[in-house]
This record gives C-alpha cells, sequence and structure tokens, in this order.
C-alpha cells in the first residue's frame, strides 16, 4: 500500500474535508481446483466436461459432484461444437485484456453435455439465436488460458 | 394495532443520505451514520440503547476498504455490546439485510433490528478500478476472464427476451426515460434527467442492444431502517401512531444458476428466483392479484430491459407483455403500478449496500404519504422492493403494507 497524495476542500455546510489517495495492488496463485483438467485439455485442443459415474448425468461448467445423487465424476472430452441462445456485441475489453473491443459474445449450448458457456464467437458478424458453432484454438499465447478458444459460425439458423 | 406475528415486523423508522457520484466529505462509516441516526430519530428515539441488534448491509470489501467493517458501522451507529452480523447479496445485499432481520423477529430472537447499509461505489475509485472490482461480480473461473461488464450477459438475456417477444430498444429505452425523469422529483436522487428514447438509442453502445442511458448508475451512499414489533413500537416508539403505520407483510427469496448459460433454454431471458420470491412474498401478503393490489414497486432496473423483465417475472404483468407495458404508461406515475418512483438505480442510483434499503425508505415514505409533490403516489397502502445479484442469481422480494 502506498499513499499517493493529499488533497483538501470544504464541504457544503463549511466542515473541512480531507482526503487521501491511496494506491493498492493485490498478487493472487488462484487455484482452479477441481477444474484443472478442464485447463490442461485447453493445451490439448480439447473442451472436457464430467459425468456422474452413478447416474450418468453431465455437467457443465464441470463438476466434481453430481449435484443429483453427491457421486463423484468424470472427465470426457466434448465434441466442440454448439448452439447459439442469443449474442452480443461487446464494446469494452475484458478484464484481462486479450481481445480488443467490439467484438462478438454469445451464449453457446454445448453439444454433448447439459449445460453451456458464455463466450467469444470469431469475426464481426453476430450470430443469430440457433445458429450452429464450433470451437476453434488460437495460436499463441493467450491473455487468459481461457482466452486460447473461441467459437467459429458454422451455419445459419435453421 | 396489528400485532407483529400477524404483519412479521413493524417499521419504526427510515432514514437514508442523499445518493450522489462521490461523497469527498463522508467515508462509509460516515454516510451509515447519518442514515442510521435519521431512522432512529425518525422513529422517535433520542438513543440507540433500546434497539436488540443491527444487521449491517455492504457488498464489497474492495469498494469499501475496511474488513470487519459490520462491526465498525455498528459501532459508528452506537450499537456497540450488541449483537451484530453482515449481509451479503451482491444487488440484493439491502433487502436481504431486511429480509435477515424480519426473520430475526419473526424468531423471536429480537424485538427490534436496525438495518443500516452503505457503499461507495461512485468515484472512490477510477473506472478502470471499478470495473475490475465489479467483475469480480460474474464468476471469475468462468465468466470475467471473457466480458468485463454486466452489460453482457444482461444484453444476452434481452436479445433473446426480443426475439421471442418482439420486444423493441425502444420499449425499455422508455424506461430508462421514466425513471430518469421520477427522479429529477426525488431531492435525494443521483441524478434526474429529461431525455428522449432518442437521446437513450443515440447514446454510447455498451453491448447490443445495450448503450449508456440504458445503465444504470454507481453512487455513494446509505440507508437504514429499523424494524420491531408492536410491544416493542409501543414501549420505545412514541411517533410510531402519529402516522400511518407500516409492517413487512411479506418476503421471499429464491437463487438461480449464477451463470446465465448454465441455465435452462426456456428461462433464459427470465429471471426464474425473482418469480419464486415473488410467489413467496405475494402468498405470505396474501396478494393474489399484483398489478390490482399493489400501489408501488421499487424495480431493480440495473438496466433499462431488466426492469420490463421484472415487470414479467414480478406478476406485474404477463409473460412476453413487458415491451407493450413499457411502452403504455401503465408503470408509469399516475399508472396502475407506478414503479420506481423514486428514479430507480438509473435516476436514484445505486450504492449497492443500501440500494434495497433505500427502495424500503421509499415505499415506506410513500405509504406514510410523506413523499409529497409529484412523486407522491396518491392513496399508496401496499408497495414492494426488488433487487437481484448478478444477472438474478440470487432475488429478494419484500412487500410492505399499511396495517391500520
Ligand atoms: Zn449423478
Amino acid at each position: 500500500m502506498r499513499v499517493t497524495g493529499t488533497e483538501r476542500n470544504v464541504g457544503p455546510d463549511g466542515r473541512p474535508v480531507y482526503l487521501l489517495g491511496v494506491e493498492m495492488a493485490q498478487r493472487y496463485r488462484h487455484a482452479v481446483g477441481s477444474s484443472s483438467p478442464f485447463y490442461l485439455g485447453l493445451e490439448q485442443g480439447v473442451l472436457r466436461a464430467t459425468r456422474c459415474t452413478g447416474c450418468g448425468a453431465s455437467w457443465f461448467p464441470p463438476r466434481r459432484f453430481c449435484e443429483e445423487d453427491l457421486t463423484e465424476t468424470d472427465w470426457y472430452d466434448l465434441p466442440g461444437t454448439g448452439t447459439v441462445v442469443a449474442a452480443t456485441r461487446v464494446h469494452s475489453p475484458p478484464p484481462f485484456g486479450g481481445i480488443d473491443p467490439p467484438y462478438v459474445l454469445a451464449s453457446i449450448r454445448l453439444d454433448g453435455v447439459r449445460g453451456g458457456i458464455t463466450h467469444r464467437v470469431i469475426g464481426d458478424e453476430t450470430p443469430e439465436h440457433g445458429a450452429a458453432v464450433t470451437v476453434e484454438f488460437i495460436d499463441g499465447a493467450p491473455a487468459h488460458p481461457l482466452l486460447a478458444f473461441a467459437f467459429a459460425i458454422e451455419g445459419e439458423a435453421p | 394495532m396489528t400485532t407483529s406475528a400477524e404483519s412479521g415486523a413493524l417499521v419504526a423508522g427510515v432514514g437514508m443520505t442523499p445518493f450522489v457520484g462521490f461523497r469527498d466529505d463522508a467515508s462509509v462509516r460516515d454516510m451509515v451514520a447519518e442514515a442510521a441516526r435519521a431512522a432512529l430519530l425518525d422513529a422517535g428515539l433520542s438513543s440507540p440503547s433500546p434497539v436488540d441488534m443491527g444487521v449491517a448491509a455492504y457488498e464489497s470489501d474492495h469498494f469499501n476498504r475496511q474488513l470487519s467493517l459490520g462491526q465498525v458501522l455498528s459501532d459508528t451507529v452506537g450499537l456497540t455490546g450488541k449483537p451484530v452480523m453482515r449481509v451479503e447479496g451482491g444487488g440484493a445485499t439491502g433487502a436481504l439485510a431486511i429480509r435477515t432481520a424480519l426473520t430475526a423477529i419473526r424468531s423471536g430472537e429480537a424485538r427490534s433490528v436496525l438495518v443500516f447499509g452503505g457503499e461507495t461505489n461512485g468515484r472512490s475509485v477510477d473506472r478502470t478500478t471499478a470495473i475490475e472490482i465489479l467483475a469480480l461480480s460474474a464468476d471469475f473461473e468462468w465468466e470475467t476472464p471473457v466480458f468485463g461488464t454486466f452489460a453482457a450477459p444482461y444484453a444476452l438475456m434481452i436479445t433473446e427476451h426480443m426475439r421471442r417477444y418482439g420486444t423493441t430498444a425502444e420499449q425499455f429505452a422508455e424506461i430508462a426515460v421514466k425513471n430518469r425523469r421520477m427522479a429529477l422529483d426525488n431531492p435525494l436522487a443521483h441524478r434526474g434527467m429529461s431525455i428522449t428514447v432518442e437521446d437513450v438509442r443515440s447514446s454510447a453502445p455498451l453491448s447490443d442492444p445495450y448503450r449508456l442511458f440504458d445503465a444504470s448508475l454507481l453512487s455513494d451512499g446509505a440507508a437504514a431502517v429499523l424494524l420491531a414489533t408492536g410491544d416493542w413500537v409501543e414501549q420505545h416508539s412514541p411517533t410510531f401512531t402519529e402516522r400511518p403505520p407500516v409492517a413487512i407483510l411479506g418476503s421471499g427469496s429464491a437463487t438461480d444458476r449464477p451463470r446465465l448459460s448454465d441455465r435452462s433454454e426456456e428461462m433464459f431471458p427470465h429471471f426464474a428466483a425473482k418469480r419464486k420470491a415473488a410467489a413467496r412474498a405475494y402468498r405470505e401478503a396474501g396478494i393474489d392479484n399484483p398489478p390490482d393490489q399493489i400501489d408501488l414497486a421499487e424495480v431493480y432496473d440495473s438496466f433499462s430491459g431488466a426492469e420490463l423483465q421484472a415487470y414479467e417475472d414480478l406478476g406485474l404483468c404477463p409473460v412476453g407483455h413487458g415491451g407493450l407495458a413499457a411502452a403504455d404508461g401503465r408503470f408509469d406515475q399516475g399508472g396502475q403500478v407506478v414503479v420506481n418512483p423514486s428514479g430507480g438505480l438509473m435516476g436514484r442510483g445505486s450504492a449497492v449496500g443500501a440500494t434495497g434499503i433505500a427502495q424500503a425508505v421509499e415505499v415506506v415514505s410513500q405509504i406514510r404519504d410523506e413523499v409529497g409533490g409529484p412523486r407522491q403516489v396518491p392513496g399508496a397502502r401496499i408497495g414492494m422492493t426488488d433487487t437481484h445479484a448478478g444477472v438474478g442469481s440470487l432475488s429478494v422480494v419484500n412487500v410492505f403494507g399499511r396495517v391500520g
């Protein structure tokens, strides 16, 4: 922490006003924990989900324990295809950077699993509800591991 | 007088600070002290000592720069020695604190509870820092890396609402116009404005279809309410019988999947938790026809379209009719249900921990017929507050009404 300066002013009722400039920076080692196999899968160009070893329910984002019966789950690979529920053009960059605005963001139902993901769609076109999309892995070092992939529009809405 | 067992809890006092862009003369504890003192004086108390316990409402340690703030605020408002608990529920924090106080009174744990909330969401941090902190409200592992502002998930929801029901950007822009106009009559409002639908549609794009004027404000502010049993009020609050008595008639809360894309496709453009919270609160309050029985509603207009969606999910209009309702004036001053006479988050502003409490202050003041001027809803007897966290991950609905 660091004091960057002070300010003085007079309040609306004549009371004195004094302000401190303060600077703080935090650094973390953020454990991705039970999602670690998903992040490692990204390095191999695959999206992964979990499936309950008891009732067979599938989960994305992956859950370690099945919500239905509390049984431990196993990992499996997803086909990487999905369908757009809704999409928007976003006019500010994401917090970790790595994407220049404007960019297209969509809520995508993923094939082969119950659940979906909100993620980036490649290109300038905002896809319609029902459009088919396929994951693409992007070359180079992403600003955040989750930005190592995005979705490409494969087909028009039916 | 209605007993507290029948009514839940009586509202003995209310108070709030102005909501502003930046209070350079006050820290969060100063603002909470102002609001809490106002609520205690409103109840006719000359000291905080008769109050049994405190509930502190604030969302963000990052914005307030103080851990263990619950105890600091409790000390600041004069409740040292009494129990206090800090309540957090994202955008629903203030309303959840009121609901928590209600449960304490219903259970017999306390006969009087002072609820106080505040936040410095305004310009004590620069824009970049504010965006970085607020981005932590999204799922840090799955969402924050891909979108930094809540305009994006709200935009996804309303885009699907538009496709499914024919809702238009001009319809929700009407809400942005209405709430800013209502705020012009509220002296405590952050920023009332006289703007047009064209002004909304030509403001800076945030996340299509949302533009700058579709979004709400980030404010500095605090608010407080004092809840109590009938016995306690008779013993300690000389002002209670001097004006229309107000009680909490019902309260409901529910949760939904925090991540928008985890939700069912059927419910994608809707706030499922809001429906459940409202159903519970209405059942307790004996409300079976909300638009006919509710006189005013303070609704969570974090984005203009979110208010439109809330009309439907709160049962104020049929599902799919929110767009029509936004444009036909039925929720404007003089309409069937006056929605956001305070100006809402767009006009009065939003200081997260205080927001749901400030809504209650407005509703109680309206039912007491104390607001006056063009903002007063004539003959208001029943009013409700609606807030949610994230894009509806947690919802709280509180219903207030005149009890005599
Ligand atoms: Zn299972």
